[in-house]
């Protein structure tokens, strides 16, 4: 079978994933700018301002708000150590009780808060979910350059989790052989796949366990 | 014997502190740069007292008063580990400010603290710090800018402390640093990056 040509910015089968986090990619960021095809000018640079929600009882729904939309994805499968997740649900503030009851709520995997509202804004949302001894907001801000390596979507991004900087280098595609060869033309074979939840649960002290350098 | 007289101190957090910096390094020479590794035991609700481990070493500064926007803080050691669970029951589960647990052994290596009691308590977060620490001398007080990292973040600080306010007034004057520029602790820098306190604008 032939396989899909992906596209940055556009929709896609759901896609395989490596990415790790640490203080210290320059080497694989100049390899990616060296080694990416053209890629559209609107992924050149890209900020953007996110909230995450993390849970101490979940590892496999990773929630983020970005622009007053809610968007959770699931994770599906690892294969060969890189991961697949898929959307589970897309919501907008202020958001109905009911989706947070029924959709929001179990994805963090946690006892369900006294809703006494019938729709929620953003910060009345933000102020539940920090009330919740196993719930916390985290403030992650993005630079992104956008890159093309062996047809994968690449990245290697500036974050500022609570305002303390990391940075990250990502390749993703529906095929786990491209990423694969990726990884190697990267030279970040053996590097650690470590995804944004692992990465911020460490940093905020859930996770005893360092990142990749 | 000596005795150790509490330094007031002024220091800040951020990813950008170039202006300070610069003017740092155009009235003084750099003395001697150390790197260091420290784990801080950080809980919630407690802002007076800064829980600090380094090279299998225990101490705590308490913060003594707040003074014109400065903050003096007491040193004490705790201890060396193997460390006590009568200390850690009487001394740092109280400076921490939270319920002591029952403690299984009667001492604790500082993994078998870290493994057994600090992770399996939801009260409690770890943050190792790496310090990349640069030694100055601004009228006369101890000032020290630092690269960190908080469980592998990066951020800047600055500090400038002394047994005399006035001093740290008169260097905080020198770099430039307006009196409204808010002084953070090292327990509430680590409480904002690790998402136990809201993080200001003015750190971005």
């Amino acid at each position: 079978m032939a396989k899909e040509k992906l596209s940055i910015g556009e929709v896609s089968k759901p896609r395989f994933e490596f990415r790790t986090f640490g203080r210290d990619f320059d080497e694989a960021a100049y390899l990616m700018s060296r080694l990416s095809v053209p890629v559209p000018k609107k992924v050149w640079e890209r900020y953007s301002e996110e909230i995450y929600i993390l849970s101490k009882t979940n590892d496999v729904n990773n929630t983020k708000i970005r622009d007053g939309k809610m968007d959770i994805k699931t994770f599906v499968q690892e294969v060969d150590g890189l991961e697949q997740w898929n959307p589970l649900m897309k919501g907008e503030f202020p958001i109905k009780a009911e989706v947070l009851q029924t959709e929001v709520f179990p994805a963090f995997k946690v006892d369900m808060p006294q809703l006494d509202k019938d729709e929620y804004t953003l910060e009345e949302f933000l102020e539940i979910i920090n009330k919740h001894p196993y719930l916390q907001s985290v403030s992650v801000e993005k630079e992104r350059y956008g890159y093309m390596v062996n047809d994968t979507i690449c990245e290697y991004a500036v974050v500022h989790v609570n305002d303390a900087s990391i940075v990250t280098v990502n390749s993703e595609s529906t095929e786990l052989d491209d990423i694969k060869k990726t990884i190697k033309d990267l030279e970040l074979e053996g590097v650690e796949n470590i995804n944004y939840l692992q990465a911020i649960k460490r940093i905020i002290g859930w996770i005893s366990k360092p990142l990749a350098n | 014997m000596k005795t150790t007289i509490p330094r007031f101190e002024f220091r800040i957090f951020g990813q950008n502190l170039d202006t300070y910096e610069s003017k740092l390094k155009e009235i003084c020479e750099k003395e001697k740069t150390r790197h260091m590794s420290s784990i801080y035991l950080i809980t919630a609700g407690n802002t007076t007292n800064n829980i600090k481990i380094r090279e299998g070493i225990m101490d705590i500064k308490e913060l003594e008063q707040e003074f014109k926007g400065l903050e003096q803080w007491s040193p004490f050691l705790v201890g060396e580990f193997p460390l006590k669970a009568d200390i850690l029951r009487t001394v740092v589960f109280p400076a921490m400010g939270i319920e002591s647990p029952v403690f299984e052994r009667d001492k604790y290596t500082l993994e078998q603290l870290l493994e057994e009691v600090i992770c399996n308590d939801p009260d409690l977060a770890v943050a190792y710090v790496k310090k990349t620490r640069h030694a100055y001398t601004v009228s006369k007080c101890i000032t020290e800018l630092a690269e960190i990292t908080i469980n592998g973040a990066f951020i800047k600080t600055l500090c400038i402390e002394a047994e005399d306010p006035e001093r740290v007034f008169k260097a905080k004057n020198k770099l430039g640093i307006a009196e409204d520029v808010e002084n953070v602790s090292y327990p509430l820098a680590l409480k904002r990056v690790m998402g136990l306190a809201n993080v200001p604008d003015s750190w971005k």
